[in-house]
């Protein structure tokens, strides 16, 4: 019904190949947009822009930046959490060295030293393939942590051995730090959100995006047809490590406010292969949905009982959240498989071709 | 797609719009009964919110206004401990963070939300400098307090019997377990003993035993604990395996639960742990405890808590909110206050012998106040001794150097001001 596509003719090539063949998609697409750009923001309280918005978008990056090496380039990774802490303490190091950049440019850059250090440790995937290459990456994990609790010159010698974000200023504007507005880290958490989002979709739709599926699904065959492997896993290294520092320098900049080394360890990485995997693999629209499903439904149940005025412990709430969302993981894995990216590809082919299904 | 999200900011909004339940004095508390620490967190809150209630039932509340002590579940986690501040930052008067890495988070959002942080016994030992730290508040005793008294009970007073001598330092490799290391270092140099810092990391808190093969080979002549949670058992439980000489091993606060010592009983006699506060089972306030809370079973305590250390603690912890709550009555003269109010009223505690005879709570906590220049306290604290069943005083009141600990508190919370700048500092009067 809401979803019928006849009418819509394709008179030419480049409407066949356009990213939104569907007009009711475009339309789903503005409405969201409107949503996220205007229609929440303005709504939002200080809580939703703090413990929902503001984080979902985050995790949502650094989803979407696994996203590329797993999902795509099939490349299993389990030290994201480590990447992000690259992106980081990058951010941070540059911010105190020179506290006129701007700060956008700032954690735009500091990517570029986590990409460095995701190509470093994607070497052996050259060799090492599956499991082997998870073992590689959670030996990235365990150094870089170490590395952030042992070098103090990377926190700047704080007693604490802490990192804390100095209040940042763009163009007379406080981004970040304690007196920045929940307001405009949003819009700069969106910003970057969405431009690294239309460079994911352009991306995995060009050249770089095939040579990485082909890559995945069998190598040696890509290798056949003449695709350099070293090139495709070392870019998908590249490119995903980036993303994941951008969203470790938004993590601590514009959400969190400090970071401890042990932020960075491995209960982060796991919970972003999560919603990488509960989201859908080899999907960008997947890592939003599952973050909301790990990050937004476990805030939004913590709240209910007391909306309901239900007099119930908070510790007991705490029990059963858990409960609920473990129970949701398991249920949504079995009913589909390959995330909720393709639950909702299987919904939307339903609404399609409603009422006269095959 | 982001239906979902519409879904959530609106329940989240009517979440906020209905949820402010502004009965009486709302003084939350980000408890940890789950998780890996919930051990050690629950007879701790325990007696937080027992103090309360029975303030809520025996006075009708602080000042005639009941205290409302939700709990505000963390698990020891920092995403989840900020999500407590978003949400109870709008009524709060007091916030309670109860984790090293929240009281980080929170530490610069007091100056702009203007809401006290109440950190008993924990956080950064700088906060004693309140022309810094206008809105943090930890005490009565501060770590490097803490590693003071535990050196100076090492050297029986006199700081020249320390020369030569080896001191192993055992921490958690933490914001929290490298506190007191700037203190440590200073000393040493100053009184000629060796400092083997012997770091426990996170994960390998359960599995300590290249950390005491170290201990074992560098002989050391005392070790100190900086523990928490799984780390304090487990070294315990090291010490004894290694035939560790007990009565040469000390741990800080945290480290003298009941439980991590009951698990080896006669094996772990001779263990110390320093502490600001002292368990009184015959107390007028455990009597107080008993009618109008355990007895009504308006509680989640089990009896076999109620004596030990982390309980009791629990209940000076609360009074000394609940007292800080009463000064700032005092000075404005309403019952209900604020946040600004309480703020006031923290910086002003004089808990006095007198004082605490009148609480029924001697022999719990030192006499302490705290003034704007202090906000520590600085209370001093009590050797307590495993007698291979329970926990005994084992020292007088011992006092730390300010002359000694003053001057690096001002020096790194001056640091932390540059760091965070621009920071607002006031001077001082008193």
């Amino acid at each position: 019904m809401f979803y019928r596509t006849s009418g819509q003719f394709k008179t030419s090539y480049t409407a066949d190949m356009a990213l939104f063949p569907v007009r009711q998609d475009a339309i789903l697409l503005a409405i969201i947009l409107a949503f996220a750009w205007v229609i929440l923001p303005l709504t939002a309280s200080e809580f939703a822009f703090q413990t929902l918005l503001i984080p979902i978008l985050i995790y949502s990056l650094a989803a979407m930046g696994l996203n590329i090496l797993t999902g795509y380039a099939g490349q299993l990774s389990l030290g994201t959490a480590a990447f992000m802490g690259v992106g980081a303490y990058a951010c941070y190091k540059l911010v105190t060295i020179m506290p006129w950049m701007n700060p956008v440019v700032a954690i735009l850059l500091s990517g570029v030293f986590s990409a460095g250090v995701g190509v470093a440790f994607g070497i052996p995937s050259l060799r090492i393939k599956g499991f082997y290459l998870a073992i590689a990456t959670l030996a990235a994990q365990f150094f870089l942590v170490w590395l952030f609790e042992k070098w103090a010159w990377l926190y700047n010698y704080n007693a604490s051995g802490a990192i804390q974000v100095p209040t940042l200023q763009m163009f007379g504007v406080t981004v970040a730090g304690p007196t920045a507005s929940s307001h405009v880290q949003y819009y700069v958490v969106l910003g970057i959100v969405s431009l690294m989002t239309i460079l994911c979709i352009n991306l995995t739709r060009g050249t770089l995006g095939r040579t990485w599926k082909a890559t995945r699904d069998m190598d040696i065959a890509a290798e056949l047809i003449g695709i350099n492997l070293m090139k495709s896993k070392l870019t998908a290294f590249a490119i995903s490590s980036y993303i994941v520092g951008v969203s470790g320098a938004l993590f601590v900049f514009m959400w969190r406010g400090a970071a401890e080394p042990n932020l960075f360890d491995i209960p982060l990485s796991f919970r972003i292969l999560f919603i990488a995997i509960i989201g859908g693999l080899g999907s960008i629209l997947g890592n939003y949905l599952g973050a909301i499903l790990i990050v937004g439904l476990p805030v939004i149940l913590n709240t209910l009982p007391e909306t309901f005025g239900i007099p119930i412990s908070s510790a007991t709430v705490e029990h059963l959240n858990i409960m609920i969302v473990g129970a949701l993981i398991v249920f949504f894995l079995i009913i589909e498989p390959h995330g909720l990216a393709r639950l909702w590809a299987l919904i939307r082919e339903k609404l399609v071709i409603w009422p006269f299904p095959h | 797609m982001k239906l979902w999200k519409k879904l959530a900011a609106a329940t989240a909004l009517t979440v906020i719009a209905g949820g402010a339940m502004a009965e009486g004095l709302y003084a939350p508390n980000m408890a940890y009964r789950t998780g890996p620490f919930a051990a050690l967190g629950i007879p701790l809150m325990n007696g937080q919110a027992d103090y309360m209630t029975m303030l809520n039932e025996r006075d009708g509340g602080v000042g005639g206004v009941p205290v409302d002590f939700s709990e505000c579940e963390t698990g020891y986690s920092t995403e989840k401990g900020v999500e407590c501040y978003e949400k109870t930052k709008g009524t709060a008067i007091v916030t309670q963070p109860w984790s090293t890495g929240i009281t980080l988070q929170v530490l610069p959002k007091t100056n702009v939300d203007e809401i006290p942080i109440l950190a008993p016994g924990y956080g950064f030992s700088p906060m004693s400098e309140g022309g810094t730290f206008q809105w943090a508040y930890n005490p009565p005793a501060s770590y490097w307090d803490g590693a003071y008294m535990i050196v100076s009970h090492i050297a029986g007073g006199d700081m020249s019997t320390l020369k030569g001598k080896k001191i192993a330092f055992l921490h958690l490799d933490h914001p929290f377990g490298k506190e007191p290391l700037p203190l440590l270092e200073q000393m040493a140099e100053e009184h000629g003993f060796e400092l083997v810092p012997v770091p426990v990391g996170l994960k390998e808190m359960q599995n300590q035993s290249a950390q005491w093969l170290q201990i074992r080979r560098e002989r050391p002549d005392n070790v100190i604990m900086w523990g928490w949670g799984a780390m304090n058992s487990a070294a315990i439980q090291e010490a004894v395996k290694t035939r560790y000489p007990m009565d040469q091993f000390y741990g800080v606060w945290w480290a003298g639960h009941d439980p991590d010592l009951a698990a080896v009983g006669e094996e772990g006699k001779g263990y110390k742990s320093i502490s600001w506060s002292m368990p009184q089972p015959d107390s007028g306030l455990m009597a107080d405890i008993k009618k109008y809370v355990i007895d009504t079973g308006k509680t989640q305590t089990t009896e076999d808590q109620l004596n030990s250390v982390f309980y009791q603690r629990g209940l000076v912890m609360s009074m000394m909110l609940a007292e800080g709550i009463k000064a700032a009555q005092e000075h404005t003269g309403n019952a209900t206050i604020g946040p600004k109010d309480l703020r006031w009223g923290l910086e002003n505690l004089n808990i006095t012998d007198e004082k605490l005879a009148e609480l029924g709570m001697e022999g719990m906590v030192p006499p302490f106040s705290t003034s704007c220049s202090n906000h520590t306290g600085h209370s001093g604290a009590w050797i307590l001794e495993w007698d291979g069943a329970k926990f005994t005083q084992a020292s007088d009141l011992l006092q730390a150097d300010q002359s000694v600990i003053k001057s690096l508190a001002e020096a790194k919370a001056a640091e932390y001001a540059d760091a965070n700048a621009p920071w607002p500092v006031v001077e001082c009067d008193s």
